[in-house]
Protein backbone atom coordinates (compact mmCIF):
# COMPACT_ATOMS: atom_id res chain seq x y z
CA UNK A 1 0.00 0.00 0.00
CA UNK A 2 1.52 3.33 -1.10
CA UNK A 3 1.23 5.84 1.70
CA UNK A 4 3.11 9.14 1.76
CA UNK A 5 1.72 11.71 4.14
CA UNK A 6 2.30 15.34 3.12
CA UNK A 7 2.80 16.41 6.73
CA UNK A 8 5.32 14.79 8.99
CA UNK A 9 3.89 12.10 11.28
CA UNK A 10 4.04 12.45 15.04
CA UNK A 11 6.18 9.86 16.82
CA UNK A 12 6.02 10.98 20.45
CA UNK A 13 5.81 14.12 22.55
CA UNK A 14 8.17 15.53 25.17
CA UNK A 15 5.91 17.87 27.10
CA UNK A 16 4.61 20.45 24.62
CA UNK A 17 7.24 19.47 22.03
CA UNK A 18 5.88 17.07 19.43
CA UNK A 19 8.63 15.01 17.85
CA UNK A 20 7.93 14.06 14.23
CA UNK A 21 9.74 11.62 11.99
CA UNK A 22 11.15 14.42 9.83
CA UNK A 23 12.64 15.99 12.96
CA UNK A 24 14.43 12.69 13.57
CA UNK A 25 15.73 12.82 9.98
CA UNK A 26 17.03 16.36 10.43
CA UNK A 27 18.60 15.50 13.79
CA UNK A 28 20.36 12.53 12.20
CA UNK A 29 21.73 14.82 9.48
CA UNK A 30 22.98 17.23 12.16
CA UNK A 31 24.65 14.39 14.08
CA UNK A 32 26.31 13.06 10.92
CA UNK A 33 27.61 16.52 10.05
CA UNK A 34 28.86 17.17 13.60
CA UNK A 35 30.63 13.79 13.74
CA UNK A 36 32.16 14.40 10.30
CA UNK A 37 33.36 17.83 11.44
CA UNK A 38 34.84 16.38 14.63
CA UNK A 39 36.57 13.58 12.73
CA UNK A 40 37.74 15.90 9.97
CA UNK A 41 39.24 18.53 12.26
CA UNK A 42 41.10 15.88 14.27
CA UNK A 43 42.54 13.94 11.36
CA UNK A 44 42.98 16.47 8.59
CA UNK A 45 46.47 16.95 7.18
CA UNK A 46 48.07 19.51 4.90
CA UNK A 47 48.80 16.72 2.44
CA UNK A 48 45.36 15.09 2.29
CA UNK A 49 44.80 11.35 2.37
CA UNK A 50 42.45 9.70 -0.09
CA UNK A 51 39.52 9.87 2.37
CA UNK A 52 40.21 13.50 3.18
CA UNK A 53 40.34 14.33 -0.52
CA UNK A 54 36.94 12.70 -0.99
CA UNK A 55 35.44 14.87 1.76
CA UNK A 56 37.20 17.99 0.52
CA UNK A 57 36.01 17.50 -3.07
CA UNK A 58 32.44 18.90 -2.72
CA UNK A 59 33.63 21.61 -0.34
CA UNK A 60 36.37 22.71 -2.74
CA UNK A 61 33.90 22.65 -5.63
CA UNK A 62 31.38 24.89 -3.89
CA UNK A 63 34.11 27.14 -2.51
CA UNK A 64 35.25 27.58 -6.13
CA UNK A 65 31.72 28.51 -7.18
CA UNK A 66 31.35 31.02 -4.31
CA UNK A 67 34.79 32.47 -5.05
CA UNK A 68 34.00 32.77 -8.75
CA UNK A 69 30.53 34.26 -8.50
CA UNK A 70 30.24 35.70 -5.01
CA UNK A 71 32.02 38.99 -5.66
CA UNK A 72 34.80 40.54 -3.64
CA UNK A 73 33.37 39.75 -0.23
CA UNK A 74 32.87 36.05 -0.82
CA UNK A 75 34.88 35.14 2.28
CA UNK A 76 32.23 36.76 4.53
CA UNK A 77 29.40 34.49 3.47
CA UNK A 78 31.22 31.41 2.11
CA UNK A 79 30.91 29.53 5.47
CA UNK A 80 27.14 30.09 5.57
CA UNK A 81 26.67 28.96 1.97
CA UNK A 82 28.85 25.87 2.52
CA UNK A 83 26.96 25.02 5.72
CA UNK A 84 23.59 25.30 3.97
CA UNK A 85 24.84 23.18 1.06
CA UNK A 86 26.26 20.41 3.26
CA UNK A 87 23.23 20.38 5.56
CA UNK A 88 20.72 20.04 2.73
CA UNK A 89 22.94 17.54 0.91
CA UNK A 90 23.37 15.28 3.94
CA UNK A 91 19.66 15.53 4.83
CA UNK A 92 18.72 14.61 1.24
CA UNK A 93 21.15 11.72 0.91
CA UNK A 94 20.32 10.29 4.34
CA UNK A 95 16.75 9.86 3.16
CA UNK A 96 17.95 7.37 0.53
CA UNK A 97 19.41 4.96 3.08
CA UNK A 98 17.63 1.63 3.56
CA UNK A 99 15.06 1.83 6.33
CA UNK A 100 14.38 5.55 6.04
CA UNK A 101 10.70 5.93 5.21
CA UNK A 102 10.12 2.18 5.26
CA UNK A 103 10.72 0.96 8.83
CA UNK A 104 8.22 2.17 11.38
CA UNK A 105 5.15 1.46 13.43
CA UNK A 106 2.13 -0.20 11.84
CA UNK A 107 -1.05 1.80 12.42
CA UNK A 108 -4.59 1.45 11.25
CA UNK A 109 -6.14 4.55 9.67
CA UNK A 110 -9.67 4.39 8.20
CA UNK A 111 -9.54 0.60 8.21
CA UNK A 112 -6.26 0.47 6.29
CA UNK A 113 -2.94 -0.59 7.72
CA UNK A 114 -0.17 1.94 7.10
CA UNK A 115 3.39 2.26 8.31
CA UNK A 116 4.42 5.39 10.17
CA UNK A 117 8.17 5.52 9.52
CA UNK A 118 10.59 6.30 12.34
CA UNK A 119 12.71 8.49 10.05
CA UNK A 120 11.61 10.61 7.12
CA UNK A 121 13.55 12.86 4.74
CA UNK A 122 14.07 16.19 6.50
CA UNK A 123 13.40 18.29 3.40
CA UNK A 124 10.13 16.41 2.78
CA UNK A 125 8.73 18.57 5.60
CA UNK A 126 7.95 22.22 4.79
CA UNK A 127 8.94 23.26 8.33
CA UNK A 128 12.58 22.38 7.66
CA UNK A 129 12.80 24.04 4.25
CA UNK A 130 10.96 27.14 5.44
CA UNK A 131 13.31 27.38 8.43
CA UNK A 132 16.35 27.21 6.14
CA UNK A 133 14.81 29.77 3.77
CA UNK A 134 14.20 32.13 6.70
CA UNK A 135 17.83 31.76 7.79
CA UNK A 136 18.87 32.62 4.25
CA UNK A 137 16.43 35.56 4.18
CA UNK A 138 17.74 36.96 7.47
CA UNK A 139 21.30 36.52 6.18
CA UNK A 140 20.78 38.53 3.01
CA UNK A 141 18.92 41.25 4.90
CA UNK A 142 21.80 41.36 7.39
CA UNK A 143 24.38 41.64 4.61
CA UNK A 144 22.26 44.33 2.94
CA UNK A 145 22.08 46.25 6.22
CA UNK A 146 25.80 45.87 6.73
CA UNK A 147 26.55 47.20 3.27
CA UNK A 148 23.92 49.98 3.10
CA UNK A 149 23.31 50.84 6.75
CA UNK A 150 19.78 50.83 8.21
CA UNK A 151 18.78 54.12 6.63
CA UNK A 152 20.13 53.24 3.22
CA UNK A 153 18.58 49.80 3.33
CA UNK A 154 15.12 51.09 4.30
CA UNK A 155 15.37 53.81 1.67
CA UNK A 156 16.28 51.21 -0.92
CA UNK A 157 13.42 48.94 0.18
CA UNK A 158 10.61 51.42 0.77
CA UNK A 159 11.21 54.50 -1.37
CA UNK A 160 10.96 54.22 -5.14
CA UNK A 161 12.43 56.43 -7.81
CA UNK A 162 10.71 58.67 -8.83
CA UNK A 163 9.23 59.27 -5.36
CA UNK A 164 5.63 59.66 -6.55
CA UNK A 165 5.69 55.98 -7.60
CA UNK A 166 6.36 54.87 -4.00
CA UNK A 167 2.72 53.95 -3.11
CA UNK A 168 2.60 51.59 -6.09
CA UNK A 169 6.16 50.25 -6.15
CA UNK A 170 6.69 49.65 -2.42
CA UNK A 171 4.05 46.88 -2.10
CA UNK A 172 5.31 45.39 -5.36
CA UNK A 173 8.83 45.43 -3.98
CA UNK A 174 7.73 43.83 -0.69
CA UNK A 175 5.83 41.06 -2.51
CA UNK A 176 8.87 40.43 -4.68
CA UNK A 177 11.13 40.17 -1.61
CA UNK A 178 8.72 37.83 0.17
CA UNK A 179 8.45 35.62 -2.89
CA UNK A 180 12.14 34.75 -2.48
CA UNK A 181 11.55 33.00 0.86
CA UNK A 182 8.55 31.07 -0.39
CA UNK A 183 10.28 30.17 -3.65
CA UNK A 184 13.36 28.84 -1.81
CA UNK A 185 11.35 26.75 0.64
CA UNK A 186 8.70 25.44 -1.77
CA UNK A 187 11.23 24.37 -4.41
CA UNK A 188 13.25 22.22 -2.02
CA UNK A 189 10.17 20.80 -0.31
CA UNK A 190 8.41 20.09 -3.61
CA UNK A 191 11.36 18.32 -5.17
CA UNK A 192 12.21 16.16 -2.17
CA UNK A 193 8.59 15.30 -1.40
CA UNK A 194 7.96 14.42 -5.05
CA UNK A 195 11.03 12.19 -4.92
CA UNK A 196 9.65 10.41 -1.85
CA UNK A 197 6.32 9.81 -3.58
CA UNK A 198 8.06 8.61 -6.74
CA UNK A 199 10.24 6.14 -4.84
CA UNK A 200 7.29 4.82 -2.82
CA UNK A 201 5.25 4.37 -6.01
CA UNK A 202 8.07 2.60 -7.84
CA UNK A 203 8.67 0.28 -4.88
CA UNK A 204 4.96 -0.52 -4.66
CA UNK A 205 4.73 -1.20 -8.40
CA UNK A 206 7.76 -3.45 -8.51
CA UNK A 207 7.18 -5.32 -5.25
CA UNK A 208 4.59 -7.39 -7.09
CA UNK A 209 7.28 -8.48 -9.55
CA UNK A 210 9.74 -9.58 -6.88
CA UNK A 211 9.90 -13.04 -8.44
CA UNK A 212 10.71 -11.67 -11.90
CA UNK A 213 14.28 -10.66 -11.30
CA UNK A 214 15.93 -8.27 -11.91
CA UNK A 215 12.98 -5.89 -12.44
CA UNK A 216 12.17 -5.62 -8.74
CA UNK A 217 15.68 -4.37 -7.99
CA UNK A 218 16.66 -2.53 -11.15
CA UNK A 219 13.70 -0.13 -11.41
CA UNK A 220 13.85 1.24 -7.83
CA UNK A 221 17.66 1.27 -8.18
CA UNK A 222 17.46 3.57 -11.20
CA UNK A 223 15.17 5.96 -9.36
CA UNK A 224 17.35 5.87 -6.24
CA UNK A 225 20.29 6.89 -8.46
CA UNK A 226 18.24 9.74 -9.88
CA UNK A 227 17.28 10.85 -6.36
CA UNK A 228 20.97 10.86 -5.47
CA UNK A 229 21.55 13.32 -8.31
CA UNK A 230 18.46 15.42 -7.53
CA UNK A 231 19.50 15.64 -3.88
CA UNK A 232 22.85 17.11 -4.94
CA UNK A 233 21.27 19.50 -7.47
CA UNK A 234 18.67 20.76 -4.99
CA UNK A 235 21.30 21.35 -2.31
CA UNK A 236 23.40 23.22 -4.86
CA UNK A 237 20.46 25.31 -6.09
CA UNK A 238 19.41 26.26 -2.56
CA UNK A 239 22.95 27.27 -1.59
CA UNK A 240 23.65 29.15 -4.82
CA UNK A 241 20.38 31.09 -4.72
CA UNK A 242 21.13 32.11 -1.14
CA UNK A 243 24.53 33.25 -2.35
CA UNK A 244 23.01 35.15 -5.28
CA UNK A 245 20.63 37.00 -2.97
CA UNK A 246 23.45 37.94 -0.59
CA UNK A 247 25.67 39.04 -3.47
CA UNK A 248 22.86 41.21 -4.83
CA UNK A 249 22.22 42.75 -1.41
CA UNK A 250 25.87 43.78 -1.27
CA UNK A 251 26.00 44.78 -4.95
CA UNK A 252 23.11 47.24 -4.52
CA UNK A 253 25.38 49.14 -2.19
CA UNK A 254 28.15 49.31 -4.77
CA UNK A 255 25.86 50.61 -7.47
CA UNK A 256 24.45 53.38 -5.32
CA UNK A 257 27.93 54.35 -4.20
CA UNK A 258 27.00 55.14 -0.60
CA UNK A 259 29.41 54.92 2.32
CA UNK A 260 30.75 51.58 3.39
CA UNK A 261 29.28 50.47 6.72
CA UNK A 262 31.01 47.12 6.86
CA UNK A 263 34.24 48.50 8.19
CA UNK A 264 36.19 47.09 5.26
CA UNK A 265 38.58 48.95 3.03
CA UNK A 266 37.25 49.73 -0.44
CA UNK A 267 38.25 47.07 -2.89
CA UNK A 268 40.04 47.55 -6.16
CA UNK A 269 38.36 46.76 -9.43
CA UNK A 270 34.94 46.06 -8.03
CA UNK A 271 32.72 43.78 -10.05
CA UNK A 272 30.10 45.45 -12.24
CA UNK A 273 26.95 46.49 -10.48
CA UNK A 274 24.03 44.08 -10.70
CA UNK A 275 21.19 46.53 -10.61
CA UNK A 276 18.91 47.53 -7.83
CA UNK A 277 16.19 45.43 -6.33
CA UNK B 1 41.48 28.75 -0.03
CA UNK B 2 42.60 30.56 -3.11
CA UNK B 3 42.93 34.21 -3.94
CA UNK B 4 40.03 36.58 -3.64
CA UNK B 5 39.27 36.61 -7.30
CA UNK B 6 40.31 35.35 -10.64
CA UNK B 7 39.83 31.67 -11.34
CA UNK B 8 36.38 30.21 -11.67
CA UNK B 9 37.55 26.62 -11.06
CA UNK B 10 35.13 25.22 -13.61
CA UNK B 11 32.26 26.84 -11.76
CA UNK B 12 28.92 27.31 -13.50
CA UNK B 13 28.40 30.67 -15.23
CA UNK B 14 27.34 33.57 -12.98
CA UNK B 15 23.68 33.85 -12.06
CA UNK B 16 22.79 30.42 -13.44
CA UNK B 17 20.91 29.66 -10.22
CA UNK B 18 18.54 32.54 -10.93
CA UNK B 19 17.14 30.54 -13.87
CA UNK B 20 15.85 27.97 -11.34
CA UNK B 21 14.32 30.73 -9.31
CA UNK B 22 12.60 32.98 -11.81
CA UNK B 23 9.72 30.76 -12.95
CA UNK B 24 8.66 29.88 -9.42
CA UNK B 25 8.88 33.47 -8.21
CA UNK B 26 6.57 34.70 -10.97
CA UNK B 27 3.80 32.36 -9.83
CA UNK B 28 4.40 32.97 -6.14
CA UNK B 29 4.22 36.76 -6.60
CA UNK B 30 0.73 36.51 -8.12
CA UNK B 31 -0.40 33.99 -5.47
CA UNK B 32 0.89 36.25 -2.69
CA UNK B 33 -0.91 39.28 -4.11
CA UNK B 34 -4.22 37.50 -4.65
CA UNK B 35 -3.96 35.62 -1.33
CA UNK B 36 -3.22 38.80 0.59
CA UNK B 37 -6.14 40.53 -1.14
CA UNK B 38 -8.51 37.68 -0.31
CA UNK B 39 -7.43 37.75 3.34
CA UNK B 40 -7.93 41.52 3.58
CA UNK B 41 -11.33 41.25 1.89
CA UNK B 42 -12.52 38.54 4.27
CA UNK B 43 -11.25 40.55 7.23
CA UNK B 44 -12.65 43.95 6.18
CA UNK B 45 -15.71 42.63 4.27
CA UNK B 46 -14.79 44.64 1.19
CA UNK B 47 -14.85 41.87 -1.40
CA UNK B 48 -13.67 42.04 -4.18
CA UNK B 49 -11.74 45.32 -3.92
CA UNK B 50 -8.56 44.11 -2.24
CA UNK B 51 -8.55 40.87 -4.21
CA UNK B 52 -8.41 42.89 -7.42
CA UNK B 53 -5.83 45.29 -6.00
CA UNK B 54 -3.78 42.31 -4.78
CA UNK B 55 -3.98 40.68 -8.18
CA UNK B 56 -2.71 43.83 -9.89
CA UNK B 57 0.09 44.16 -7.34
CA UNK B 58 0.99 40.47 -7.67
CA UNK B 59 1.18 40.67 -11.45
CA UNK B 60 3.16 43.90 -11.07
CA UNK B 61 5.55 42.15 -8.67
CA UNK B 62 5.99 39.30 -11.17
CA UNK B 63 6.84 41.79 -13.94
CA UNK B 64 9.14 43.66 -11.59
CA UNK B 65 10.95 40.40 -10.80
CA UNK B 66 11.55 39.74 -14.51
CA UNK B 67 12.82 43.28 -15.00
CA UNK B 68 15.05 43.04 -11.94
CA UNK B 69 16.58 39.69 -12.91
CA UNK B 70 17.12 40.84 -16.52
CA UNK B 71 18.81 44.02 -15.28
CA UNK B 72 21.09 42.03 -12.97
CA UNK B 73 22.03 39.62 -15.74
CA UNK B 74 22.77 42.43 -18.19
CA UNK B 75 24.80 44.19 -15.49
CA UNK B 76 27.16 41.21 -15.42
Amino acid sequence: MVHVEIKAEELFAIGPLIVTNSMVGVLLASVVLLLATWWFTRRSAVVPSRGQSMIELPIEFLAGVVRGTGGKRWRQFAPLILAIFLYVLVANWLSLLPGVGTIGLAEEVDGEKIIVPFVRAGAADLNFTLGLALISFVAFIAFGLRANGLRGYLKELLIAEPAYMTPLLTPIHLISELSRVISLSMRLFGNVFAGEVLLATMLALTTATVFILPLAFVVPGVFLGLELLFGLVQALVFALLSMTYITLAIAEHRQHGSDDHSGEAPEQGAAPAHGSA
Amino acid sequence: MGPDQGDNNGAPPPNWGVAFDLGLRLGISVILGVGGGLLLDSWLHTSPIFTLVGMVLGIGAAMYTIWDVAKQSMGR
